[in-house]
């Protein structure tokens, strides 16, 4: 029983849903009301859920004294200082959002906001020094995904054509430097001509590079944005769809059983 | 080692000052750069514009702090534009952390124009359940809100009168730092026939083209880049508009940095 009474309310929760979306009439759209209704409250009850687990983690972390414990006291101050600010506030001001309460002005103003934006900040440097690590011509693919990225980051901010031209120019003479260099030391003619052209063609590249991307940087990006990008993004969404749908028919009917655990 | 190959071996530490650099030297040099506004920002910038004085703009906020430097932006940029026109401004998130930022901005910009609470501009704050929110509110907004965030009941707001569900809304403004954009064109623009707008952080808004072209969004306001072309369609030049030259360089610093990066990939390779 304990497996099959939560199972039963999914099957028909579910199914009763999915007949409100077509039929969105009387009874079934009075349905969807009612469990959209339930569905607010029990997402309010989640929080409370999700405070407990997290307190209670931490609790614990201290308690057995855990790798980082520090961490987990630190978090838990945390956790009791804003509550009681909060509720301190809101009861002197009415809410702890009003522009007057001390909770909006000092804690949230001048400790929360700069705290989560700094975490998130960090990410500029350490996207730097990803894409100086990672960002490497291996392959073909990985030269066309790296030339189609330095494309769409110059092509989207002001000044990036023109400082465009220098940056693909001098990357093109150093492809042409390091083919010409790699064909000196080749064997088979073949491959000696395959790389002198390689050369040749990076230097014909800079040429028409410096003529066409001062004016047309802009329309490449939106180029590279609204076509390969759009296709690529479309069958990932796609794909993500029918996945979605397929992982619901398999709640509805009882065969993906996990969330029971 | 020789030179080329230290160029693919370049400390860290030496990257994140440059980058602290890049970023700190034109915000303190002030310097400006013109913008060109992008087609997807003007389709947005246009479709605020159409509307008759007096219509209600709807403005989600669906971010928080960390995303705050993109989308704070933004925000302030379409409220100018809102109480220039004199449309009637109505702000709600899914975002709770968020949500003060939204208040913030919403009173500041208010205050500048004059408006007043109530009349002109209401926040209505927040209720869990996105999806569930998104579509009790395209049957009647006061199932979900019957009250403002103060606790204020909202039939007794004029701002609120004669709105009930998106049919009543001009345009839905998602500001969006997440996949709360993708629920807003499901269930409110694929349901409702709500008409979207969607502004979005840089690394949110490429996921979000398949719906400017599919028409299912009316426009795109992508990045501080979007920023700070509205900021220039409705001729403030704010936060976004001076973090363009620090963003541009940015990016030519990571373009450098990958040339640099692949010089000594290519240098150690042909040594081995």
């Amino acid at each position: 029983m304990r497996r099959e009474v939560p199972l039963f309310i999914t099957f028909i929760s579910g199914v009763l849903l999915v007949i409100a979306l077509f039929i969105p009439h009387k009874p079934f759209g009075n349905l969807e009301q009612r469990f959209n209704d339930w569905y607010i409250i029990v997402s309010g009850f989640t929080m409370i859920l999700g405070i407990d687990s997290l307190l209670l983690h931490h609790w614990n972390r201290f308690k057995r004294k855990r790798e980082g414990w520090i961490y987990s006291i630190a978090l838990i101050l945390a956790f009791f200082i804003t509550l009681i600010w909060g509720f301190y506030s809101g009861i002197k001001v009415g809410s702890p959002f009003k522009p007057n309460s001390s909770f909006l002005k000092y804690f949230y103003t001048f400790v929360f906001v700069p705290l989560q934006a700094t975490m998130f900040s960090l990410l500029a440097f350490f996207i730097a020094s990803a894409a100086y690590r990672a960002f490497r011509a291996r392959t073909f693919d990985a030269t066309l995904l790296l030339t189609a990225a330095a494309f769409v980051m110059l092509g989207r901010v002001p000044e990036g054509n023109r400082a465009s031209v220098y940056l693909f120019g001098i990357a093109l003479l150093i492809a042409a430097v390091i083919l010409l260099l790699e064909a000196k030391e080749r064997v088979s003619t073949f491959e000696k001509l395959i790389h002198y052209l390689g050369a040749i063609v990076a230097i014909v590249l800079i040429y028409i590079l410096y003529r066409v991307l001062p004016s047309y940087l802009p329309q490449i990006a939106d180029w590279i944005m609204n076509i390969p990008q759009l296709a690529a993004k479309r069958g990932i969404f796609i794909g993500i769809a029918l996945g979605g749908i397929a992982m619901s028919l398999r709640i509805i009917l009882g065969i993906e059983r996990t969330y029971l655990k | 080692m020789n030179f080329w190959e230290r160029l693919g071996r370049i400390d860290r530490r030496i990257i994140y000052l440059v980058v602290f650099l890049g970023v700190i030297i034109p915000i303190l040099l002030k310097v400006t750069f013109k913008v060109e506004p992008m087609r997807e920002v003007k389709q947005a910038y246009e479709e605020v514009e159409k509307l008759p004085p007096g219509s209600a703009v709807m403005i989600s906020i669906d971010y928080d702090a960390s995303s705050m430097p993109e989308l704070q932006p933004m925000l302030v940029a379409i409220l100018e534009h809102c109480f220039k026109k004199d449309l009637k401004v109505i702000m709600l998130g899914h975002w709770p952390l968020g949500l003060p930022l939204g208040q913030i901005a919403l009173d500041k910009v208010a205050k500048k124009y004059g408006k007043v609470y109530g009349k002109d501009y209401v926040f209505l704050g927040f209720r869990p359940g996105v999806a569930a929110v998104m579509i009790n509110l395209g049957k009647e907004i006061r199932q979900v809100f019957n009250s403002d965030y103060k606790g204020t009941p909202i039939d007794s707001l004029p701002v609120m009168q004669n709105i009930h569900n998106y049919n009543d809304i001009g345009i839905l403004i998602g500001l969006e730092a997440g996949s709360t954009g993708d629920m807003w064109v499901q269930f409110a623009q694929a349901r409702y026939n709500a008409k979207i707008i969607l502004g979005a952080t840089a690394v949110v808004a490429p996921d979000l083209y398949p719906y400017l072209q599919a028409n299912q969004i009316v426009g795109l306001i992508g990045g501080l880049r979007g920023a700070a072309d509205y900021e220039s369609l409705v001729h403030v030049l704010g936060p976004a508009y001076l973090g363009m030259p620090a963003q541009t360089t940015i990016h030519v610093l990571v373009v450098i940095l990958i040339i640099l990066g692949n010089l000594g990939y290519f240098a150690t390779r042909r040594r081995k």
